[in-house]
């Protein structure tokens, strides 16, 4: 990492012109940017590329809008002019030539790009975070361009590929036709690449495999250059972590760097001062619980057991709202010898239990699971864990939330809120529901949810009761991605 | 029944097996050719010993010390893990996971919401189909889409199958890499709150499902008439549930419950019933096109334990390795033959170790089968080993 702030430099990486350095709108940002900025330029550039970011992880997250869709693109591009990031907005508009506006854009694209690096390589979650972020960006700026500037971001990075011949094709024509997510197969060239560089394609069943290679037309190329980006982008984290030391001589740097990603990676929930007894578990379930966690407490109380996955999200959970790791074994350690002798029990789960407070293993302070994780978790049979807005299915939910009593004009909301696959969204609607309100707050961990319902039982926020004209109440919006794809 | 299950008899007869029986030069062959390019001793094995000790991070440098290691240690099973940058045993936290057999488990009693002859620990002919097909499926997949080739599939010793793929590319796949497999791979989705766990969307089907279907296809009937899935109340409901279309779910319902309980006449009832209603309503086509094929999937296709998959140090119960429970041996069998392969073939510690039991000489041979099986694979790795380091070799000479 080579970023000077107003310090000799010594190295000059990128030379010439501005037209030389940035010949095209989107990058690879392979090289560090050598220029001189001023602290303050430093601070603006940072923050305006975290509301970028932060508008990207709000489309998709609490919006519910499908990545990539229309209606996303729209809402960023929106959200872009409104923050006036009108310099970002054209960025993700292709553009020819290249002002010098356009040329200045670009620069500040590359410099704010090193700049959040440094910032959030410090951990994992910060690093999984940022890397999510910048492949969706990634992503949808390769998306919206046109063939010739796709070529043109082909040939300045030095990427050639060779299509397969006719007969080749038309050899396997049928198979491309049925295992390609294209119309019009017919008319395209079609590029044979390994596996493991489109593993976003392979994952979804969305592309032609034969003997270790995939199939793939020149649209799915964005697939090839995110993966390799990814790869790049993790490795450079992993670079710029071990030089964090040299950077963090300069105490402004240093602070700036930190408060950047405490204000937008929101809490983690690994250490709580609270403590909760365990004997109010089954009144706070009721009232406090988000939908995922009251289910698993139910199926615990009911069959004296739950699977791995269960085991995994309840107890974190568990923790995160102060449970002691004393309690929460004397919790487990209850219902499981309903159906099985303690020492069963001892040998075969407490290990996990302290392993959940770090006690055992590679002893690390887990984080409770935050929705995102929950909402992509595999659910298999037998599993009660996962979010029942996404693992559900419709009639069940609707039983469930029946069977809670709850008013029947909220669950038709609720259910038909979770069909669309706005998970969070109807979560929220639960929330409301069931403290009688109508906040229509963003859910984005469970343990916040949790939070959230206490400081309202305990008067901490002020509401207006089901009214017209309600206050919506701002949270944080920063969300962690689950960052495969 | 097969010789005489008694745990206490182990440790006893272990050291004879380990020293007679479980093919050493083979094992510590396949595992170095599967660490290379480090050292085997990078390997991580583990051991249960009696009363559930767990010994982790263990290595060996050859076949002599792994020897020694099981005379010492008498382990009741044995782990294979991941291969470190360093020996595992020392600097345990700095040590890094390189590289791993890509991994699939595929356990029976994930079956147990589908199959009626048995649950849980249980197992018998019947429902070993399931694991015949499972097999089939993935090695077919293994081979022809992601172009593997040193693919070793064990019995684990009770209830499900494992499968280790060895060819470098899979042992250096990174965990993205892992899941993406996986997920490829799987086709039924979804715990306890979902009836319904196949949907296929109602685009063309890609080839690997087709090709799934297939041989779903030359098993169907048969396994409906083993399980006999719909000829009780409950199991008629959970065909229902699995119909989106109220209509035709009724009317299927009504139909279904008027015929005998053959689980194959109601099956053919249904699927005619679907059609023709298909046939009159085009929007039904739209929203159920596969149903037929997601039903069948959903009863038959592997059930995948893919938190084994994706992880790239779950540790997974090593080929030969002694089941501690039912005393049999994990032996390792061709894909093709799983069809005639019977639980009752299956050799036990015990029926090798006594000359006496009625199974002794026909269990005999086929642990001799069984390790020539396992010599296949081990000899074509190495080969294709050996071409790797030439072809790698060459490319850098080149520079
Ligand atoms: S949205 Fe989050 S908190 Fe709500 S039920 Fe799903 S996982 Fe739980
Ligand atoms: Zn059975």
């Amino acid at each position: 990492m080579d970023l000077n702030i107003k310090r000799k430099s010594t190295k000059t990486v990128i030379k010439g012109s501005l037209v030389e350095t940035y010949p095209h709108d989107l990058q690879m940002y392979k090289l560090p940017p050598t220029e001189e900025i001023s602290l303050q330029e430093f601070e603006t550039l940072a923050l305006e590329r975290l509301m970028l970011l932060r508008s990207l992880a709000t489309a998709t997250t609490l919006k519910g809008f499908r990545a990539f869709s229309d209606e996303w693109k729209e809402y960023v591009q929106n959200e872009l002019r409104n923050q006036g990031l009108k310099y970002y907005a054209k960025l993700c508009e292709y553009t020819k030539h290249g002002t010098d506006a356009d040329l200045q854009a670009r620069k500040k694209d590359h410099i704010a790009h090193f700049i959040l690096r440094l910032a959030y390589c410090r951990n994992e979650e910060l690093r999984r975070w940022f890397v999510a972020r910048e492949l969706e960006l990634f992503k949808m700026r390769f998306m919206t361009m046109n063939s010739e500037a796709v070529d043109a971001f082909f040939r300045l990075n030095n990427l050639s590929y060779t299509n397969i011949s006719d007969e080749e094709k038309s050899g396997i024509i049928s198979f491309l036709r049925e295992s390609t997510a294209h119309q019009n197969i017919e008319n395209m060239k079609f590029y044979k690449v390994k596996f493991y560089e489109v593993l976003d394609l392979v994952k979804f069943r969305k592309v032609f495999l034969s003997g270790g290679y995939a199939y793939i037309p020149h649209k799915d190329f964005v697939s090839v250059l995110s993966a390799q980006f990814r790869k790049h982008l993790r490795h450079s984290l992993a670079v710029a972590c071990h030089h964090l030391g040299e950077i963090e001589q300069d105490e402004r740097l240093v602070c700036l760097l930190k408060g950047l990603h405490q204000s937008y990676t929101g809490a983690d929930y690994a250490d709580t001062k609270a403590v909760v007894p365990i004997e109010s578990l089954d009144s706070l379930s009721v009232k406090s619980y988000p939908l995922c966690m009251r289910q698993l407490h139910e199926q615990l109380r009911l069959s004296h057991h739950l699977k791995h996955g269960g085991r995994l999200q309840y107890g974190l959970f568990l923790k995160g709202i102060g449970v002691t790791l004393e309690d929460s074994l004397r919790f487990w350690r209850e219902e499981f010898t309903k159906i099985m002798d303690l020492d069963n029990f001892e040998k075969q789960y407490s290990y996990y239990i302290r392993y959940n407070y770090g006690k055992e293993g590679s002893k690390r302070n887990y984080s409770p699971l935050s929705c995102l994780k929950i909402v992509n978790e595999t659910v298999g049979p037998g599993d009660c864990h996962g979010c029942p807005y996404r693992h559900c299915d419709v009639s069940n939910l609707k039983n469930k939330l029946q069977g809670y009593g709850m008013d029947p004009q909220a669950i038709s909301d609720i259910v038909d809120t979770a069909k669309k696959g706005h998970f969070q969204v109807a979560c929220s609607k639960y929330f409301d529901s069931v403290n009688n309100v109508d906040l229509g707050l963003g859910i984005n961990h469970p343990n916040q949810y949790f939070e959230e319902s206490q400081k309202l039982l305990k008067g901490e926020i002020k509401v207006i009761k089901k009214e017209k004209g309600n206050i919506k109440k701002e949270t944080i919006e920063d969300l962690e991605f689950d960052e495969d794809f | 029944m097969v010789g005489q299950y008694d745990e206490n008899l182990l440790p006893d007869m272990l050291p004879i097996y380990y020293t007679k029986y479980f093919p050493q030069n083979i094992f510590c062959r396949w595992l170095s050719c599967g660490s290379s390019p480090q050292p085997l001793s990078n390997r991580e094995l583990s051991f249960t010993l009696a009363d559930d000790v767990y010994l982790r991070y263990l290595s060996i440098c050859d076949q002599k010390e792994l020897q020694t290691l099981f005379q010492k240690k008498c382990p009741h099973k044995l782990d294979i893990g991941a291969v470190y940058n360093t020996k595992p045993s020392i600097a345990r936290h700095d040590s890094v996971v390189l590289a791993r057999e890509l991994v699939f488990d595929i356990d029976l009693t994930d079956y147990d919401e589908v199959r009626t002859c048995c649950k849980e620990a249980k197992v018998c002919e019947k429902c070993w189909k399931f694991m015949v097909i499972a097999c089939e499926i993935i090695d077919k997949a293994l081979k022809d889409d992601f172009g593997f080739q040193s693919i070793l599939w064990v019995f684990s010793g009770r209830r499900g199958i494992h499968c280790w793929v060895s060819d470098y590319e899979a042992r250096v796949l990174d965990s993205p890499g892992r899941g993406a497999v996986a997920d490829y791979l799987c086709l039924i989705m979804g715990g306890e709150n979902q009836s319904k766990k196949v949907n296929l969307g109602n685009d063309n089907l890609h080839t690997s499902i087709r090709r799934a279907l297939d041989v779903i296809d030359k098993y169907f009937e048969e396994i409906l008439q083993d399980q006999e899935f719909f000829a009780t109340a409950d199991g008629l409901k959970a065909l229902l549930k699995l119909i989106p279309d109220e209509t035709l779910r009724s009317q299927v319902e009504k139909k279904l419950e008027k015929l005998p309980e053959c689980s194959l006449e109601r099956w053919r009832q249904f699927t005619s019933l679907y059609d023709s209603y298909c046939r009159e309503n085009g929007f039904a086509i739209r929203k159920m096109k596969y149903l037929v094929e997601e039903i069948k999937i959903q009863y038959c296709y592997p059930r995948l334990d893919v938190n084994v998959t994706k992880g790239f140090n779950h540790l997974l119960k090593s080929p030969f390795s002694i089941h501690p429970k039912t005393g049999k041996v994990s032996i390792v069998f061709k894909p093709n033959n799983a069809r005639k392969m019977k639980l009752s073939d299956v050799p036990t510690i015990y029926s090798l170790l006594d000359d006496s039991s009625a199974y002794s000489v026909e269990h005999q041979n086929n642990m001799k089968t069984s390790v020539k099986n396992f010599q296949e694979v081990v000899f074509s790795l190495e080969k294709a080993e050996a071409m790797r380091r030439k072809n790698d070799a060459n490319i850098s000479l080149e520079f």
